[in-house]
């Protein structure tokens, strides 16, 4: 390409609408500035003249440092329609859609998954029928790392930390008699590899079942953060390859089943994984920006492909952080899609997002605490205009929840949505002298951390390098450092710590004979499946692979087959090689 | 000279989350241990290797819920190699509390959980390699 690769920075710096109008008078702030000097000077005691800026220590939190008290006087540029606008309009500061909550509530999407596919379908029918409007399903270990139940790596592991998926006759169970062309369902692959195994085995299911692909919605996560970054895993493929593979799960989804998200950029587990709030963003922004550049390159317009482009947080505790993030995460998007992209409907300019809350700050001591927690996050995250919330239970450092623990957490969304009263008006807090600041300072650092990561050579080149790996390692090593300290303080934990016996709570017991149900249906399987056609289509794939084509319908053509997922990520494997990511402690 | 204890750490099984695992072995580390981490181990390559590297200890992360399952497998293969009784075994992760009474009941001598500090990971280590 002969065109100039500009800078994120330069390209935002270009951008321009009309000249600043800002929101306030010229002769009031100044009156306003004589005032505050002088009740900074008389009214504030000396100690807080000096502390007038602190910096909140919170798990996974920004470094932002935030004064005693915000006025006008620190937003004096202010201009309504260029910083925030009305919601549904561009930069969408205030929300993607003009009527936000009052048109579509957010989904409440808790995750699911243990045991066989059989038992996740009973606890999915179980939210169903508690009022959950989104499903999500989660994969145990060996499906997640891509073996098989009958794998001998995968021993005592099948079913205990999510459901067990061998091929598309387990998507066929998982999903039995729940309405896919009704209910919208987030299959939580987390990688591009597993994601371009397992969502074909769902789309083969619902061939079977006669739902056509443009009846079918939901989100994957599909995301090579998660892949290459921040999981622990036996084998890895190379980055530049597992990055083609999200792609090519992009490429085809966008182009085969309209209605679906084709990858949450991630988000959710980096950040949980640790680092900060702004560090979250800019890496999901740089992955989603290369993978438009790859999809243009493709020969893909970009109004086609980021229609569908959606995001996935992790929600922590310093609340109004959390609640401007997504504010400014939502205006910086538009902007980059505008400007960087040349996006021309305004739909592309969309910063959509599912948002988790925080994993990682639920304590195992005084597990009751973790409600509290959880639902201070949630509604932060309903403040910032997310479109979908999973809500961490209380049971988090146990195991996965119960089902009184999950309902507990669909509940706290329910209170949220019909009690508190908060989704009534769009984005309340917009205004705020401190959101409006604290958003723009957000924006700021998270354009300095995309210049960064553009300074690597890009997103891709970043993890190639172990740049990433290491910015994560430096931080989550400082931070637990401070979480043990106290320097960070966590209630009953390192602070108001207790002496009283602790209440047992009920953990959730795994289905123990999963394992066994899964190898007597592979074996199954294998014998009742045409082996010859099995052969075929995975040649094809491996061919697919080599030859740099989209992937996917060769996948397609394999979960038709019955071929499990063992057999496709070995494929995946003689055809791209191992790679080592770097070591970092 | 002192002899610098030798930790073998791993992640048991297929268990992808090794936050804690990364932030115990730099701590070890920083003790003055001489800490060699396996990433992700099947109880048999966890044991081969605490025989091949003549480990003091054998630390196992897990957080994926096959605490039980794996984690009695590492003892019993232990066992079977002749090194249960020469060697520390230490577990962290995601542990109910009935299932850690069964695993110190099997044999492991330390089991940490969430919020367990570096301090107390350490002293507990210390202590156990005094009364070897």
């Amino acid at each position: 390409m002969a065109e100039d690769k500009k800078t994120i920075i330069s390209i935002l710096n270009k951008k321009s609408g009309f000249k600043q109008d800002s929101l306030f008078d010229k002769k009031t702030l100044k009156l306003i500035e004589t005032d505050f000097k002088k009740w900074k000077a008389s009214s504030v005691g000396e100690a807080d003249r000096k502390n007038w800026e602190t910096v909140p220590r919170t798990t996974l939190g920004s470094d932002i440092p935030r004064k005693l008290i915000y006025t006008p006087l620190d937003i004096a540029d202010f201009d309504y329609r260029k910083s925030l606008g009305n919601s549904g309009e561009e930069p969408f500061t205030r929300g993607v859609h003009p009527n936000m909550y009052r048109g579509k509530k957010f989904t409440m999407r808790q995750i699911n998954g243990f045991g066989g596919p059989e038992d996740t379908n009973k606890r999915l029918k179980f939210m169903m029928d508690n009022g959950a409007t989104g499903l999500s399903v989660i994969f145990d270990l060996p499906t997640t790392q891509m073996y098989d139940s009958d794998d001998p790596i995968s021993a005592g592991q099948v079913g205990t930390s999510g459901v067990a998926i061998d091929s598309a006759v387990d998507m066929e169970i998982l999903f039995e008699s729940i309405p896919l062309d009704e209910v919208t369902v987030s299959i939580v692959t987390h990688f591009p590899s597993n994601t371009a195994i397992l969502f074909p085995m769902f789309l083969a299911a619902a061939e079977k079942r006669g739902i056509p692909f443009d009846k079918l919605g939901g989100t994957v996560q599909n995301d090579t953060t998660m892949e290459e970054v921040v999981r622990s895993g036996p084998e890895y493929l190379p980055p530049k390859d597992v990055f083609r593979i999200q792609c090519d799960n992009n490429e085809y989804i966008r182009q085969n089943i309209p209605r679906w998200n084709f990858t949450t950029f991630n988000g959710y587990n980096m950040r949980d994984f640790g680092t900060s709030s702004v560090t979250e963003i800019a890496v999901a922004f740089a992955n989603a920006m290369e993978t438009l550049e790859n999809l243009i390159s493709r020969g893909h317009d970009v109004d086609f492909i980021a229609k569908r482009l959606a995001f996935f947080w992790s929600i922590s505790n310093d609340f109004f952080d959390e609640a401007a993030r997504i504010r400014a995460a939502r205006r910086l998007w538009s902007h980059i899609m505008k400007h960087k992209f040349g996006a021309k409907d305004a739909r592309s300019q969309w910063m959509r997002c599912h948002v988790q809350t925080s994993g990682l700050t639920l304590t195992r001591q005084e597990p009751l605490n973790n409600i509290v927690r959880a639902s201070y996050q949630a509604l932060a995250s309903v403040l910032g205009g997310a479109q979908s919330l999973h809500v961490s239970s209380y049971d988090e450092a146990y195991a996965v929840p119960t089902e009184e623990a999950a309902l507990l957490s669909l509940r706290t969304q329910q209170i949220i949505q019909a009690e508190t009263a908060v989704t009534e008006v769009v984005d309340p807090l917009g205004g705020s002298y401190y959101v409006e600041a604290l958003t723009d300072e957000i924006e700021k650092r998270i354009i300095d951390e995309l210049t960064e990561i553009e300074t690597q050579g890009g997103y891709v080149a970043a993890i190639e390098r172990g740049w990433l790996h290491r910015k994560i390692a430096t931080y989550f090593q400082t931070e637990q450092a401070k979480m043990e300290s106290g320097e960070i303080p966590i209630v009953g934990l390192n602070c108001y710590k207790s002496n009283r016996e602790e209440a047992k709570i009920d953990v959730f017991s795994y289905p123990e004979d999963a394992e066994e149900r899964q190898i007597e249906k592979i074996e199954k399987l294998k014998e009742t499946r045409d082996n010859k056609a099995v052969d075929k289509v995975l040649k094809d794939l491996e061919d697919a692979c080599k030859t740099g084509k989209n992937i996917i319908p060769y996948s397609l053509e394999c979960a038709r087959a019955g071929v499990t997922e063992g057999e496709v990520f070995r494929v995946l494997k003689s055809s791209f090689g191992l790679w080592s990511p770097p070591e970092v402690f | 000279m002192e002899v610098k204890i030798k930790v073998l750490l791993a992640k048991l099984g297929l268990d992808i989350h090794n936050r804690g695992i990364l932030i115990v072995a730099k701590n070890l580390r920083d003790a003055g241990m001489e800490v060699i981490y396996i990433g992700n181990s099947t109880p048999e390559q966890i044991i081969g290797a605490a025989l091949q590297e003549d480990v003091d200890i054998v630390g196992v992360s897990s957080l994926g819920g096959a605490h039980l399952s794996l984690g009695k497998k590492v003892l019993s293969l232990a066992a079977d190699k002749h090194i249960r009784d020469g060697k520390i075994y230490l577990m962290g992760g995601a542990i109910p509390e009935d299932d850690i009474e069964v695993l110190k009941k099997d044999g492991y001598d330390a089991i940490f959980t969430s919020g367990a500090t570096k301090e107390e990971i350490i002293n507990i280590i210390e202590g156990l390699v005094k009364k070897f």
